[in-house]
């Protein structure tokens, strides 16, 4: 799930879990009106992780192991998943912010639940625990758990998701396969040394949007055209190409372009 | 919330000084007797039967009824920081239903006054075989029923500091307010009960909340200076109490229900 800054991705999510009392608008979870017996299915964490700050982390997940209805034999082994075992026993509020995350991952895990809800986990790490945590998400996925995500970082969720959703102020902007990012329109950079370059590329079939960014053209594909077609319209123009490399958009890029298309029709 | 430091240290504080000052009676009984000859006045002591049954029941509870604000100070502390800590929202999170969560509060709050009950139940009974020189066996029992006076007493001024801890959120505030309930009613009242309608309305007054709680014990201590007083339950008086507890409790799920937390 992602979106800007304040785009409403926890406030989704609290509706879902049921903390915000949504205005308008149902769902349903596992095909069940929602209620706290479908929360109990539900590892979540959403925004902060929160714990009793005076009670050691074991004495912490206890606590939502019981209010889950969940083995509390789990908890030696979701404190193993998330490298915490040997800080069990100290109180929470002497936690690393690192170590509060992980806590935080291994309370959503201790019932053995079918989905997780993370909201921006790896928020204020260093770079060592963004990888750290990146690390347990593949490996909590690898288990065959779906994995709710929101975040803000694309790199993050090209990397770890299969589908991904947009919010903006609150609406739905897009939703897809991440596989798809990449697919469809192609654009192709093209350099050449001709002074018409520009206009030359005007004239061709296949050009949908034409942008220059230092001193390279960036032609944007229709349909059924690709780079091929494009240099073999060049070659005929008698232009040789200096440089000609097809690219793929990004999520990031994918990103920016469904917020700002909604933009203009807002 | 057991593990939380300042529960036990507020709990033992407030049963340390609820057994000191209900066993210290005649302690202060001597004191003001040495005070008084000091002036030329002489108060026989044992004439005042301070702790002999029955008296015993009614002078204790009453007494012990005043350190109640104690343990509603650490009802608020509890509430606010579940508040304050967000982890009521990561128990809502986690599976817990807005009920459950109003409902562990709640039992907490009848533990509470369970073990006040127990604790003045059983320094009446030591003291007052101590101090009682005969012990009437017909007439031990009177004024046993001020323990559920008492009961209702304690767990209805929880109940009111549980569903403020729920209005209010922040603790400091919630204590202020706490602290400031009796005034307040009582300008209220002055305001509404003014002397020109006092005769018509006044019996009204009674259905104030914080004034329905001090109804269900009255003050024994004016039979000692030969003067009549109520030294029963009204019936009455628990009603209107049992009504506002549930209210309270009641406002306290409604407030919790509707807001987003």
């Amino acid at each position: 799930m992602l979106g800007p800054n304040g785009s409403g991705k926890t406030t989704t999510l609290g509706m879902l879990m049921g903390v915000v009392n949504p205005t308008s608008g149902s769902f349903s979870w596992f095909g069940e009106a929602a209620s706290n017996h479908t929360r109990k299915k539900i590892g979540a964490v959403l925004e902060h992780p929160i714990f009793y700050p005076y009670l050691s982390g074991q004495k912490n997940l206890e606590l939502n192991a019981m209010i889950k209805g969940a083995d509390p034999n789990n908890i030696p082994k979701v404190l193993e998943t998330v490298e915490l075992t040997s800080r069990k026993d100290d109180k929470y509020r002497t936690y690393s912010l690192g170590m509060k995350q992980r806590l935080a991952i291994a309370s959503a895990l201790v019932s053995d639940p079918i989905i997780l809800i993370l909201d921006e986990p790896t928020n204020g790490l260093d770079p060592m625990g963004i990888a750290e945590i990146r690390e347990i998400i593949k490996k909590i996925a690898a288990d065959g758990k779906t994995i709710i995500l929101a975040s803000h970082l694309l790199d993050e969720v090209q990397k770890v998701c299969t589908h991904f959703a947009v919010l903006k102020r609150g609406s739905l902007m897009h939703i897809g396969p991440v596989d798809d990012v990449g697919k469809g329109e192609e654009v192709v950079e093209v350099q050449a040394y001709h002074d018409d370059l520009g206009v030359l590329l005007q004239e061709f079939l296949g050009s949908g949007s034409i942008k220059r960014e230092n001193g390279i053209f960036q032609v944007m594909m229709k349909d059924g055209y690709h780079s091929k077609d494009l240099n073999r319209f060049l070659f005929d123009k008698g232009i040789v190409a200096s440089h000609l490399t097809t690219r793929k958009k990004s999520l990031e890029k994918q990103f920016l372009e469904i917020l700002s298309d909604t933009s203009h029709k807002a | 919330m057991t593990s939380y430091r300042t529960f036990w240290v507020i709990c033992g504080l407030y049963f340390l000084t609820l057994g000191f000052t209900t066993a210290s009676g005649m302690e202060i009984l001597k004191w003001l007797a040495s005070k008084g000859a000091e002036f030329g006045a002489s108060i026989n002591i044992n004439r005042i039967p301070l702790y002999h049954f029955p008296d015993i029941w009614q002078n204790l509870i009453w007494i012990s009824g005043l350190f109640k604000i104690v343990l509603a100070v650490m009802v608020v502390i509890s509430i606010t920081n579940e508040y304050q800590y967000r982890t009521l929202r990561q128990n809502i999170i986690d599976g817990l239903s807005r009920w459950e969560f109003l409902e562990s509060k709640i039992l907490t709050n009848v533990l509470l006054s369970l073990m006040s009950v127990v604790m003045i139940l059983s320094i009446a009974l030591v003291t007052g075989f101590i101090y009682t020189p005969t012990i009437e066996w017909d007439y031990f029992f009177v004024g046993s029923e001020f323990f559920l006076a008492y009961f209702i007493e304690v767990f209805a001024f929880l109940s009111y500091a549980l569903m403020l801890g729920i209005l209010v959120q922040r603790s400091g505030l919630t204590i202020v307010l706490l602290m400031l309930s009796h005034m307040i009613e009582a300008i209220i009242k002055i305001n509404i009960f003014r002397s020109s309608v006092e005769d018509q309305i006044g019996w009204l007054k009674q259905f104030f909340p914080l004034e329905s709680i001090t109804n269900l014990v009255p003050l024994p201590f004016a039979r000692y200076a030969f003067q009549e007083i109520q030294d029963y339950v009204a019936l009455g008086a628990v009603a209107i109490a049992l009504v506002w507890t549930v209210l309270f409790n009641y406002f306290a799920y409604l407030k919790l229900k509707k807001s987003d937390i």
